[in-house]
């Protein structure tokens, strides 16, 4: 069975010890189920599900995995573990249980980033790809920003980071400027990501 | 080349004489005397009293070091004071000594800048050949280097001098102004243990300080330490220790504010180093005897693979004999200052001074 | 005893550059990146060490490094507020100006804190690592490099012309006197009078002015945004802007000319505050005059294109412009009392 469908990636900086596993999925059948795992605190579902529509691309997916990993290794999480962390991490406010509302896996979510760290060794490409092909009923896609731009909703990502005032992105316009509205929303987000709890 | 050096610009009045080898080698130190005005507790020196107090001692100065140095009035090339910046009435009093010797004896004068006369000094003592220089007293802070024939000032307070604000907070507190209040200061500093959050106030190269100062006068007020105190409660200053109420003692306030003003110095200085790539630093002036000062320059130096020199309280706080080092540098160059324009000025900045002996 | 000045050990997550040289190769990955290289270090300033590096991954986001380490001269608690304070300031500004639409680096991530402990690998030294800017490349020259080589360009093209017969003729006749490819040639204040000639060189000359001219307005007109933004930059040189180049580049147009095109960058925002006021945005203007002259004195004369820049850049410009003529008059404290 091909595994191709997670993406394993090592963070610039990031330990190598520490590999970042990712798979991106569309039509998500079973959302309700595995938000259910996930609050039962079931261990073998420790991973950052995330609602897709409110991911703009694959450096805003990796920066909030870059946030959490870092605050980790310097001892600084703020929730349970590194996986919550990272949906935490989407967020541009404080509250952590807003950031699950706004950036996690819902009950009727249908498009689905799934995350999951290597903070053991035991956590590996094959292992994570074998568990999510046995429990994400969904069709994966490419981890991309081509995939992501069909997939994301920027109005709510806008929103969530009140962002509104962003003159992004005029739908219409012809060479570049649509693309230059996008890189300052993205950049926009970024910025926010980093910022969160700055005091 | 011999050289008589007078001093009066604040509350010391100071007479030295140099000697300048004829063939170049190290310049010596005849003499260095010197006396200073000290006033009660809670008292700042007032220009008067302080004008009045060199007018007594001048004369008294100038013997003494002659006979310190044993040399004779013929031996004397020429007298040098201080023509500014420093406080009117003060610096009058020296310049009328000055200009009375020099009708006497029949010796050229030269005026001098007092914080010219500072850097040359430190330079001469330390061997330091073109440092970054603090220069830090009562009346001036400065970060200074030397480029094209001036002393250009690359930082500076924006309000009023460390010194100033040192003594001030002594008076607040009641600190003894003898033999100095910074030194006073400094030595209950060395009991404080807790730091207070003052204001940080660096703008690029410049600092301020009013903020600082009328932060920790403010705290003293709130926490009743300022005014008159009894000499028994000094030993609560240490002893309180770690069983606090959560209120900062006398000690804990001159720690703070000591930490708080010299690290801003320190910033300031480094930041004149890096902009002009020197790795040699000079601290000069009344502050610059502080322990703790040279202390943490000595830190921020060797992280920049850099050497600190100062010197000690004979040469930092104003003398006579700086004023007696940086003269005969510019008399040797052909300066003169004639009868009629040997006055004195309030206002002097240290680039204003053509620096002709160096290149 | 002096040493070779050695930059403090990077705080985490960039030290493991040194504690893992040699890795294991990844275990089974369908997207493998190469480990990328260690930080660069490029300047070592008072405050901060700038260092070449990437965020992400080694080829998407090319990054700067800010490094502002822990000052062990300082009070632990006292280096802890300033160095948060600090970093968080430049930060909160980039990020602000980039939703501003300011042409500043992207803020990529900060870490604040500062306080890992690292181990100095010389010394054996315990401290604390330093707060962190990770933030946007900016790719294209100075300012400063820019000026200066086209300054240079000038110099030799325009030497040249004073010795044609012309330009000799016109010194015969008592012109200033000065000698072939003297500076007075050079001044670019356009006092020279060469159009009495119709040469060719002063036609070019006048084509070189205007395009110099052109990039100090463009210089103007990005001060102006920062400023309607609410920034005050605190630093502003022309080492502190960077000319982006466009993108599309025209080719095979100017030969041997310096390319002023491209876009304006304002860097280094270590010093930046948060303000509207008058008074802050003049002095943010006055310390680029001063700089400009003193890094740029041939070219001195053109600033007041800087100035008709910044002046339609935006509503209030105006206003700021009276003030500089105040801020300009009362200087720097001309005297100061002893």
């Amino acid at each position: 069975m091909s595994s191709s469908f997670v993406e394993t990636i090592e963070l610039a900086h990031l330990p190598p010890s520490m590999p970042v596993h990712v798979a991106l999925y569309r039509d998500v059948k079973n959302a309700a189920s595995l938000r259910q795992q996930l609050i039962s605190g079931n261990a073998d579902f420790e991973y950052a599900f995330i609602d897709a529509n409110m991911v703009l691309s694959r450096a805003h997916a990796l920066s909030a995995v870059f946030r959490a990993v870092n605050d980790s290794i310097n001892g600084r999480l703020k929730s349970r573990n590194v996986h919550s962390e990272i949906v935490f991490s989407f967020s541009p406010a404080n509250n952590i249980a807003e950031s699950f509302r706004k950036f996690g896996i819902a009950d009727s979510t249908k498009d689905l980033l799934v995350i999951k760290v290597s903070m053991t060794p035991d956590v590996t490409h094959d292992s994570v790809a074998t568990h999510l092909s046995q429990h994400v009923e969904g069709s994966a896609v490419p981890f991309d920003d081509e995939t992501l731009s069909n997939i994301a909703d920027v109005t709510k990502i806008k929103k969530a980071y009140k962002l509104g005032a962003l003159k992004t992105p005029p739908p219409t316009q012809a060479n570049g400027t649509q693309s230059d509205g996008m890189r300052q929303l993205e950049l926009s987000v970024l910025g926010a990501i980093a910022l969160r709890g700055a005091t | 080349m011999i050289a008589v050096g007078i001093e009066g610009s604040a509350n010391k009045v100071g007479v030295g004489i140099i000697f300048h080898p004829e063939d170049g080698s190290t310049p010596q130190v005849l003499a260095n005397v010197r006396h200073t005005y000290v006033t009660p507790p809670g008292e700042g020196f007032l220009p008067k009293d302080t004008a009045r107090h060199h007018r007594a001692w001048v004369v008294k100065l100038v013997k003494q070091a002659l006979q310190d140095a044993r040399v004779s009035v013929k031996d004397v090339d020429c007298i040098c004071y201080t023509k500014g910046p420093g406080m009117g009435a003060p610096l009058q009093s020296c310049a009328i000594a000055a200009r009375m010797l020099s009708l006497l004896w029949g010796k050229e004068l030269v005026g001098v800048n007092h914080c010219v006369g500072h850097i040359e000094m430190g330079r001469a003592i330390t061997g330091a050949t073109n440092p970054v220089v603090l220069y830090v007293s009562g009346g001036n802070t400065q970060v200074i280097a030397y480029s094209s024939q001036r002393y250009r000032i690359f930082g500076e307070t924006l309000d009023i001098a460390v010194g100033n604000c040192l003594d001030r907070f002594a008076r607040t507190l009641h600190i003894s102004n003898d033999p100095a209040p910074g030194y006073n200061i400094e030595q209950l500093a060395k009991k404080g243990k807790r730091l207070v959050d003052l204001p940080y106030t660096v703008k690029g190269m410049d600092i301020s300080m009013s903020g600082v100062l009328a932060a920790i006068d403010a705290l003293a007020v709130q926490y009743g330490l300022n005014g008159e105190w009894d000499e028994k409660d000094d030993s609560a200053d240490s002893a309180q220790g770690e069983a606090d109420d959560g209120k900062p003692t006398r000690a804990d306030l001159c720690f703070s504010l000591q930490e708080t003003v010299y690290s801003m110095l320190v910033e300031i200085t480094e930041r004149a180093m890096a902009h002009v790539g020197s790795k040699e630093v000079l601290i000069v002036g009344g502050v610059g005897c502080n322990e703790r000062l040279q202390e943490m320059m000595g830190i921020m130096a060797r992280d920049r693979g850099g050497t600190v020199h100062a010197t000690d309280e004979r040469y930092c706080i104003d003398n006579g004999i700086m004023i007696a080092q940086a003269g005969l540098m510019a008399y040797k160059t052909g300066f003169r200052t004639p009868l009629k324009d040997a006055t004195c000025t309030q206002r002097f900045r240290t680039d204003e001074v053509l620096v002709k002996w160096r290149d | 005893m002096i040493e070779e000045y050695q930059p403090p050990p990077l705080p985490p997550p960039f030290h493991h550059h040194h504690q893992h040289r040699t890795q294991s190769p990844a275990t089974t990955t369908t997207t493998t990146t190469t480990t990328p290289p260690p930080p660069i270090l490029l300047t070592q300033g008072a405050e901060a060490h700038l260092y070449k590096t990437h965020y992400l991954n080694a080829t998407t986001h090319p990054a700067a490094l800010k490094i502002r380490p822990s000052k062990p001269y300082r009070h632990p608690v006292l280096d802890r507020r300033l160095t948060r304070q600090r970093i968080l300031q430049e930060a909160r500004c980039l990020a602000k100006l980039v939703r501003e639409g300011v042409a500043v680096p992207a803020l990529y991530a900060v870490d604040w804190e500062g306080q890992t402990v690292v181990v100095d690998a010389a010394t054996g030294e315990e401290r604390y690592g330093g707060a962190w800017l990770l933030m946007e490349w900016v790719e294209g020259d100075v300012v400063r490099v820019v000026v200066q080589a086209w300054e240079r360009a000038m110099l030799a093209r325009f030497a040249a012309d004073d010795r044609s017969p012309s330009s000799r003729r016109r010194q015969a006749d008592g012109g200033s006197g000065s000698g072939p490819g003297s500076e007075v040639q050079m001044e670019v204040d356009g006092h020279g009078d060469h159009s009495d000639h119709g040469d060719n060189g002063h036609v070019e000359r006048k084509r070189e002015e205007e395009r110099m001219k052109d990039l100090l307005r463009r210089i103007g007109a990005a001060v102006g945004r920062l400023h309607a933004a609410g920034v005050i930059h605190g630093d502003l040189t022309t080492s502190n802007l960077i000319l982006r180049p466009a993108s599309s580049k025209k080719e095979g147009e100017g030969e041997g000319e310096v390319d002023l095109e491209g876009e304006v960058v304002l860097i280094d925002f270590g010093l930046a505050s948060q303000s509207v006021q008058d008074e802050d945005r003049a002095v943010d203007l006055y310390v680029l005059e001063r700089a400009f002259g003193s890094t740029h004195p041939r070219t001195e004369a053109f600033f007041a294109e800087v100035l008709d820049g910044y002046r339609a850049s935006y509503r209030g410009a105006a206003s700021v412009l009276k003030r500089l003529e105040e801020v300009r008059l009362r200087g720097r404290k001309k005297s100061m009392l002893g």
